[in-house]
């Protein structure tokens, strides 16, 4: 009932905020969202769940199932569950809401119920993906995840935004629906033995081997098929390259809070989808294709970096290098290997809290510049010192800095990917991946260097000191979070290896 | 085995400078001396415990080897490796210990003249800085995994570039601070694959024991045991091990400022005087010749990698040499100097020579923050005028810092009975045994050590004529600040170090005198005693014995005694010596340097290193940079719009309809998969 809780604690949030005064619309919001921040944290010191939640290999965590309605010869249900995967996900989702609504207070300041009545939406949508385990009901929140995130970049974003929301309802949703028809291929291919849209009867049904012929596709044919239609679908979502041109345009043009979670939340909704459908529901059509998969992995890193070192705008950088973390996660997750599974989730967990930082640690500047180019000001360490003392810890955790989660998660990765079996010439892809590790150093030092450094210097009218107490105590909740994920990984990383194990324990 | 309370306080050694850290960056601006007395007391009270430990093993206890913290364990019986942290206390371990923490007490101290007494401001970050930096290298040193030891490595290039950026409000000290980074980072890649590639070859990365990768890759050798053992890209096992070794050494090569990665150093000297003294003789720089030493077994089993890492060392210490001829600035000839003394550490464990390696490092470690301090020193005098040619005369009115800078002078050149002689002298000694043993490798290096013994006597010397001798040049050398105790206080002590340190292993001499005068040999082999003990593997007479087996190196040596040798060194040494006196002892000496022409301008461009790594950033990969932005733009980007045709949306059109009718697009949205539900409920048959 935990999960019950949680997210009707969040949707009737939502629909409180909605209604209150925009004075009073942030205080309220965050404080509401401190209840399903609380359920889930309980959650998280209380789960005693084993295995993966797909595959029968131990208990799902806070369970339930309901008979919801009768779809033709297939039972609708709300199914719900969390396993070690999505455990983690999910207290991600409600601590980086919290932390994003108190960051809102400073930049937000018209229609505020609606702005937070929205984020809130957007959580209760978030929450769901993460924990529905049946497909229709997973879809719904899916989909419903969009619908908030179009209305924040499109109302409350920057100049293009229209241009950017636009693009990003439209580029995601085409990839929704090609997702969704390869996964009915599935369902239909699976015939009469499925009697339900649950996620791990689908699963279980496909690595089974009950799979059948469907539009003139033999089975393989149709895992082939089906799983190239996901993997394109997700991609969107991560985003791995050559399909990520939403991102940048949507980033720039969001507002801070936005940013922080599109980034820090949105992007692994892509990449827990691969790790649900395509590597866990048809992971022998993974092993096949392994390489292709890796070389994207590969090209997202190493190009999405090049991206962000040719850029000025401090929040596109940020961007487009999570183009390039994300990049660890795809070649973590196509390694098949224990610390290539388990590095990948817990890179998707430490990239969302260090994205999240870098976020807002940009957005607390902007508040106090507005500017966010490199090359407008420089030596802002002078005037917010603790602002830029909490920037330089995010960049250094961003750049992979021992005893910071990111260090952990990539390091896992690379030492997962190298030994791979299913990447012929693992560890030259592994080898070359890492080389992002050089880039990014490069373009953020290269933009500290430029902006909070040498003498200070600023065209504005606007005063320029230190930030509100609200603004900085959100980003030393995160640093001190990353810290303790960096120095010790287990607290996720042993649930997370619990969840991942059964993967690669038989073999699909 | 005898428990010791001092193992059992051993993480206190890191510790303490830790809790300085947070004590000074939370605290300091509340303390009398802003954080310093938090940062010498822990240093301090880090030396106490680092000396009682050596005592110890001195004492003969077993070394020591602990396990305490899983930094993430693997998953039981699906193949994964588990990532845990551990100290390592042997000989090596516990001389670098008392190595890092005397220095970091003594330029805390120092500190105290050359920033307190300066009126700085930030003071409790400089030393949270400091406590943090002293910490990581701390840690970094009694790793007992090259994992922990990798991560700690990349903290110690944090704390560098923290304090070498420390003056940030200047344009030159974030630049440098950025590029000793950034260069250092670019070494750290091949080091982290070569981390990467050691757990998956071996499935640890510790450091010792049996199940140490050290170990198991001898036996793979030795025995052929290669069942445990996995190795990659088609590669037989040795050259594996070689390709390892390589890429470990990349770090190495980019901590330890060796070349083509040495460029940062001099560019760090943007930091405050007593940082570089930390960085050059005990933290950052020494951590990469350390490293090689740490896994020393498992070098001396590639003759490859022994062969590259000698010719590297070799090289460096010339080609840096030859550089500090001609700079002007009395940091800038330290620095120099400080790339071309660990070449020699480099040539000497490429050369076979472990012991020798270690000694260097710790006379280096003496007579360099003898030499940085000395130099603050006269900084602080000069009032922060750096250029040796406003210098001039500053002996009579600096005596305590003129004597002791001469006497980590005397040491730096190798003149007898001074520190550096004894190890210098050993490194070249055991290189050409070796190499006129059948490997020209080394005799190429020793060829490059040797010439870079006079060049080093050169340099030094006209440092120290143009700095203190002849007539003052300028209002700041005639009328010098007064120095207060706590700056005189560490280059008195170190002054003694650098008189004193050759003394602990005395080879040259050891055949005259006709006793024994090796210690520092007999301290790191310390361990043999027990033969079954895991430690056996980590001291220096095991390490004699890979390099000299069919398996490992294959060295052998020459029957050649350590006195001619010596001789021929010292004499090149002291031809280095007088001719900097030639041409420098005038009372007002000329820029005779300006006589090398177009050579002169090649080494103050430092042979065009710096631009060329500056082009590789600027002129190749920012421009491949912009390009793919272009083209992330133009095409990518443009099928994007082209296809989606959102640059209808964007354009004209889209501008007339009104957020009102963006809830239309939501309704679509739901409409259409609705829809898509329903034609699929149709195919399906669901109705």
């Amino acid at each position: 009932m935990l999960i019950e809780a949680t997210f009707f604690a969040t949707l009737t949030a939502a629909m409180v905020v909605f209604m209150a005064p925009s004075r009073y619309a942030g205080k309220l919001a965050t404080l509401l969202s401190v209840v399903p921040l609380g359920t889930s944290l309980y959650m998280w010191f209380t789960f005693d769940g084993s295995g993966n939640a797909l595959l029968e290999s131990g208990d799902i965590a806070f369970e339930t199932t309901l008979s919801w309605l009768e779809l033709g010869p297939y039972q609708l249900q709300w199914h719900v569950g969390v396993d070690g995967v999505s455990m983690p996900l999910l207290v991600l989702t409600t601590i980086l809401t919290t932390l994003a609504l108190i960051s809102s207070w400073t930049p937000i300041d018209e229609r505020e119920s609606q702005f937070y009545g929205l984020m809130l939406l957007m959580e209760a949508s978030l929450i769901g993906v993460f924990t529905a385990l049946d497909f229709f009901l997973w879809f719904v929140f899916w989909e419903g995840v969009l619908i908030p995130m179009y209305f924040l970049i499109g109302v409350w974003g920057g100049p293009r935004r229209k241009y950017a929301s636009i693009k990003f309802l439209v580029y995601t949703n085409v990839a929704s629906l090609v997702m969704f028809i390869g996964l009915f291929g599935l369902v239909f291919g699976l015939g009469d033995s499925l009697t339900t849209l649950g996620l791990p009867e689908i699963a279980q049904g496909v690595r089974g081997g009950d799979l059948g012929s469907f539009a003139g596709l033999d089975p393989e044919a149709l895992k082939a098929a089906a799983f190239l239609a996901m993997f394109a679908g997700f991609a969107v979502k991560v985003p791995v390259v050559p399909f990520h041109t939403w991102l940048p345009d949507a980033h720039v043009e969001a507002p801070t809070p936005v940013s922080v979670i599109l980034a820090g939340v949105l992007l692994k909704m892509g990449t827990y989808a691969l790790l649900r459908f395509n590597f866990t529901m048809l992971a022998d059509v993974a092993r096949d294709y392994a390489e292709i998969i890796a070389i994207f992995g590969v090209l997202s890193v190493i190009y999405g970096a090049m991206l962000a070192l040719a850029q000025r705008d401090l929040k596109r950088i940020v961007a487009y290098s999570s183009i390039s973390s994300m990049g660890y996660v795809i070649l973590g997750l196509v390694a098949f290997t224990p610390h290539g599974f388990g590095g990948a989730t817990f890179q998707m967990i430490s990239h969302g809290l260090i994205s999240g930082l870098m976020f807002m640690v940009v957005g607390v500047i902007y508040n106090t510049t507005h500017t966010r180019m490199v090359g407008d000001m420089s030596g802002m360490a002078d005037k917010m010192p603790w602002t830029v003392g909490i920037f330089i810890a995010a960049a250094f955790g961003y750049m992979g800095l021992p005893l910071m989660s990111g260090f952990a998660g990539e390091v896992l990765v690379f030492i997962g990917a190298f030994h791979s079996t299913v990447i012929p010439g693992a560890p030259v892809y592994t080898a070359i991946a890492m080389f992002g590790i050089v880039i990014v150093a490069g373009y953020l030092l290269w933009a500290m260097q430029r902006t909070l450094f040498g003498p200070f210097k600023l065209e504005t009218d606007y005063e320029v000191g230190p930030a509100a107490f609200h603004d900085v105590a959100p980003l030393v909740v995160l640093l001190l979070l990353v810290i303790l994920l960096g120095v010790a990984p287990d607290i996720a990383y042993e649930m997370i290896q619990d969840a991942i194990n059964p993967l690669l324990g038989g073999g699909a | 085995m005898a428990e010791h309370l001092v193992f059992e306080l051993a993480p206190a050694i890191a510790g303490l400078p830790f809790l300085a850290f947070l004590i000074a960056l939370f605290f300091g601006k509340y303390m009398p001396k802003k954080g310093a007395l938090a940062g010498i007391a822990a240093a301090a009270g880090s030396l106490v415990l680092a000396v009682w430990t050596a005592a110890t093993l001195f004492g003969g206890a077993e070394p020591y080897h602990t396990h305490i913290y899983d930094f993430v364990l693997g998953a039981e019986g699906v193949g994964g490796v588990d990532l845990s942290f551990g100290i390592l206390i042997d000989p090596l371990s516990a001389l670098m210990l008392v190595i890092v923490t005397l220095i970091s007490t003594l330029i805390q101290i120092h500190s105290l003249g050359y920033m307190n007494d300066d009126g700085q401001t930030g003071l409790p970050r400089y030393y949270a800085e400091l406590g943090l930096f002293t910490f990581s290298m701390l840690a970094f040193v009694y790793s007992d995994n090259l994992l922990m030891a990798f991560m700690f490595f990349e903290l110690v290039g944090l704390c560098s570039y923290l304090l070498i950026g420390f003056w940030f409000r200047d344009e030159g000290p974030p630049s440098g601070a950025k590029k000793a980074f950034l260069v250092t980072r670019f070494g750290d890649y091949f080091f982290l694959i070569g981390v990467v590639a050691v757990f998956a070859t071996f499935g640890t990365t510790a450091f010792v024991g049996e199940d140490s990768f050290v170990v198991m890759a001898e036996h793979a050798l030795a025995d052929g045991a290669t069942e445990h053992i996995t190795t990659y890209l088609g590669l037989d096992v040795q050259q594996w091990f070689t390709v390892i070794g390589l890429l470990v050494l990349g770090g190495v090569v980019g901590k330890s400022a060796q070349f083509p990665l040495h460029t940062w150093l001099p560019d760090a000297m943007e930091g405050p005087t007593p940082v570089s003294a930390l960085i050059h003789a005990a933290t950052m720089v020494a951590a990469g010749v350390y490293l090689v030493a740490r896994m020393y077994g498992f070098y001396a089993l590639s003759p490859t990698a022994l062969g590259v890492i000698a010719l590297i060392g070799g090289f460096t210490a010339l080609f840096a040499a030859t550089m500090a001829v001609v700079k002007q600035e009395i940091k800038q000839v330290l620095a120099y100097s400080t790339i071309s003394q660990y070449g020699y550490m480099m040539l000497a464990l490429g050369g076979g020579a472990y012991t020798a390696a270690v000694f260097h490092l710790t006379t280096h470690a003496v007579f360099k923050a003898l030499l940085f301090l000395g130099a603050g020193s006269v900084i602080i005098a000069m009032h922060h005028d750096e250029n040796m040619w406003n210098m001039g005369g500053l002996k009579d009115d600096m005596r305590v810092t003129y004597l002791t800078f001469l006497a980590g002078s005397l040491a730096l050149a190798g003149i007898f009975p001074f520190a550096g002689f004894w190890s210098k002298d050993e490194v070249l000694y055991e290189t050409l045994i070796h190499g006129l043993a059948g490997s020209p490798l080394l005799l190429v290096g020793y060829a490059f050590g040797l010439l870079s013994v006079f060049v080093t006597g050169f340099y030094t010397f006209r440092m120290v004529l143009l700095t203190f001798h002849g007539n003052p040049r300028s209002d700041a050398a005639r009328d010098p600040a007064s120095l207060r105790w706590n700056t005189k206080l560490p280059v008195a002590v170190l002054g003694i170090g650098a008189a004193t340190i050759g003394f602990i292993n005395m080879k040259p001499v050891e055949e005259l005198a006709g006793t024994h005068l090796t210690f520092l040999h007999d301290w790191l082999a310390i361990g043999t005693v027990g033969e079954e003990s895991e430690f056996a593997a980590l001291t220096t007479e095991h390490y004699h014995h890979i390099l000299f087996a069919d398996y490992g190196a294959g060295y052998s040596a020459a029957d050649l005694g350590p006195l001619i040798p010596a001789v021929v060194s010292l004499g090149l040494a002291l031809a280095g010596v007088g001719a900097a006196w030639v041409l420098y002892s005038d009372p007002d000496p000329v820029p005779q340097t300006k006589k090398l022409g177009s050579v002169r301008t090649l080494l103050m461009n430092n042979y065009y290193q710096d631009e060329f790594q500056v082009w590789l950033a600027r002129g190749v990969t920012v421009p491949v940079a912009k390009a793919a932005d272009t083209f992330d733009q133009s095409i990518i980007d443009g099928v994007v719009n082209g296809v989606g045709s959102v640059s209808l949306f964007s354009g004209e059109r889209f501008r007339r309809i009104q957020t009102g009718v963006v809830s239309n697009y939501a309704t679509l949205l739901t409409l259409g998969l609705t829809l898509l539900l329903v034609v699929f409920g149709l195919v399906g048959g669901w109705f």
